[in-house]
């Protein structure tokens, strides 16, 4: 069964007089294990299609089903919990926060949760992405790959079911990116992830398992 | 790192310090604005203690005092031994004390001459503090006199004074300070030393306080006189309770100046608040990403706000209980007269005051952060 479920949706846009369909009618599908890429030029609704997918903004047709259910209609709240507990998020900017450390930045998604303690979760996932010796250093002091890592560590520190990239290697070198959709990979068989990623990258591309091409808001596979 | 994991309980409290540490300046300065208006609100709060205290100090002595005199409409010049002894009667919670007075000449030995006031007064250890010994509970024999008259005239204890034909001998000194409620302080002799004189010219009444006086002068105003007739004239000097309405409304117009400060402050922190709530969209989008609650958020940036205020707030209650013992030393002589509640409250209030208008302050820019769109926040 299909860890996410797109079924005909559309995203409509409404700026003033301007309609601007982002999105029309994609049908698409993930399973845990896999790894699929999203490419396409840009402004062919790849972000928005990902935003879908992580429960960041709601669709205008169509529905979105998350581990077999119907998360269309959820609310902000509820969103919440499914981001918190299904999905992780990498990001083209590593955004990661500048005032905590390396380890208190993957423990951050769950901060707030008092009922566990992923502390050595986060020590444990750091050192699978060979950053055992910098638990303590803030992203400063960090090079572009190792951000990514502790990004791609934070992700992960909730054991979630999928893994949302958008365009993790865009701000990486080639060997750097190399290295980092290795990790990647190797993460994604060890936690049995979906892994979505969205990307220019014909790098990215190489290590899909499956790629779905978006063009003009309609997929082509 | 141990003050981390301790705050590691309360991950609002180490996101909400963390986040002030980032930008130390403008942390820094919107506290010296908190810092400002608690030092505004508690200085001056506790300077009008000072002149609470001083006031009281100084008029205390008169306060509790009832002076009764004879009326407009009476009939002989002064007040009769009858209407004492009526007093005495409606008055048994206070000493009646009746004086006769008069002024005389004294020369001293050294051929100078003094124009001084003579009172005639048998009680008189309720109405004179002597500078040295203590005044005798009934004057029979001999005088008192002022230390003043005494210096000038170069009087000495055991001295004879003459006051109407007859000889008194000093027995003490009066403190010149003491008393300037009734004039007749200069010489005192007993009462039998003016005995031409019927009538006594001041009768004063010691209560137990400022109330007690009001109330004493209030029963003797409604025996001896009505509207058209004022047998005796009854003067009591305003209680402690119409003092202390004037300073309270005093306090109020400072503390209110106070409060203005405190409102700038408060508006310095909103703008804080909100800018760097603006400048970290992105990064409320990726929390918000990640799965952290738009409650979560909004108790990170209300703590912060709050610790804002909180740190002000504490470094303005120093710097006020400082200030606060300065002026007290000033106005009253006694520094540590600051850290009585009556004037350290100030100092609960000032903070009391920085920390609630600090959240409060941090509550719009706190609602609006956890309430954006999470798409719209990670477009920065």
């Amino acid at each position: 069964m299909s860890v996410v479920e797109l079924r005909g949706v559309g995203k409509r846009y409404e700026s003033g007089a301007e309609i601007i369909d982002a999105l029309k009618g994609v049908d698409f599908s993930a399973e845990r294990g896999e790894m699929v890429t999203i490419t396409g030029p840009s402004g062919s609704g790849k972000s928005t299609m990902l935003n879908l997918i992580g429960l960041l903004d709601e669709p205008t047709e169509g529905t979105v089903s998350l581990r077999g259910r119907n998360v269309t209609d959820f609310g902000e709240d509820e969103r919440t919990e499914e981001r918190r507990s299904a999905l992780g998020f990498v990001f083209q900017d590593f955004h990661l926060l500048p005032m905590l450390t390396a380890v208190e930045n993957v423990e951050l998604p769950s901060m707030w949760d008092t009922s566990v303690d992923r502390h050595d979760r986060a020590v444990d996932l750091l050192r699978r992405v060979g950053l055992g010796d910098r638990l303590t250093h803030t992203p400063d002091e960090l090079s572009g790959g190792q951000k990514q890592r502790v990004a791609i560590a934070r992700s992960l520190v909730n054991e979630p079911e999928v893994l949302l990239a958008d365009e993790p290697t865009g701000n990486l070198d080639q060997d750097t990116g190399g290295t980092i959709l290795d990790e990647i990979t190797r993460l994604k068989n060890e936690e049995d992830l979906a892994v979505i990623a969205i990307t220019h990258d014909e790098q990215l591309v190489e290590y899909a398992d499956r790629v779905v091409r978006l063009v003009d808001g309609v997929t082509r596979t | 790192m141990r003050i981390a994991s301790l705050l590691w309980r309360f991950p609002s409290v180490l996101m909400a310090w963390r986040n002030l540490g980032r930008n130390r300046l403008r942390t820094a300065l919107a506290a010296l604005g908190i810092v400002i208006g608690v030092v505004a609100i508690c200085s001056l709060g506790m300077a009008t203690v000072a002149l609470e205290q001083q006031a009281t100090a100084q008029i205390g002595d008169l306060t509790n005092e009832v002076t009764v005199s004879s009326g407009a409409d009476s009939d002989t010049d002064g007040v009769t031994g009858e209407q004492i002894e009526e007093m005495r009667a409606i008055v048994t919670d206070a000493r009646v004390i009746p004086q006769k007075t008069n002024a005389t000449t004294l020369e001293a030995r050294n051929g100078m001459e003094a124009r001084m006031s003579v009172t005639g007064v048998t009680d008189a250890s309720a109405l004179y503090d002597l500078t040295e010994g203590e005044a005798p509970e009934r004057l029979q024999s001999g005088a008192l006199i002022s230390n003043a008259t005494a210096d000038r005239l170069g009087l000495e204890s055991g001295d004879p004074v003459e006051y109407d034909g007859r000889i008194y001998r000093i027995r003490g000194f009066i403190e010149s300070e003491h008393s300037f409620g009734f004039g007749g302080g200069d010489l005192v002799i007993p009462v039998s030393g003016l005995a031409d004189q019927r009538h006594y010219d001041t009768v004063t009444i010691i209560a137990a306080d400022g109330d007690a006086a009001g109330r004493i002068g209030d029963r003797l105003d409604t025996r001896f006189n009505t509207e058209e007739d004022e047998e005796l004239r009854v003067t009591t000097f305003g209680n402690r309770a119409q003092v202390g309405g004037f300073l309270d409304t005093l306090s109020l117009a400072l503390l209110g100046i106070g409060g203005i400060s405190l409102v700038v402050a408060s508006v310095a922190i909103l703008n804080v608040m909100l800018m760097s709530t603006v400048e970290r969209r992105g990064e409320i989008g990726v929390l918000r990403a990640v799965g952290i609650r738009r409650g979560e958020v909004l108790r990170m940036i209300l703590t912060e706000a709050t610790l804002l205020g909180a740190l002000g707030g504490l470094i303005g209650a120093l710097v006020s209980l400082a200030t606060g013992m300065v002026l007290f030393h000033v106005i009253t002589g006694d520094a540590t007269g600051a850290l009585g509640w009556a004037s350290s409250r100030y100092l609960a209030y000032g903070f009391g005051f920085a920390v609630a208008a600090s959240v409060l302050s941090g509550v719009y820019p706190a609602w609006k952060a956890a309430n954006e769109s999470p798409v719209e926040a990670l477009r920065g």
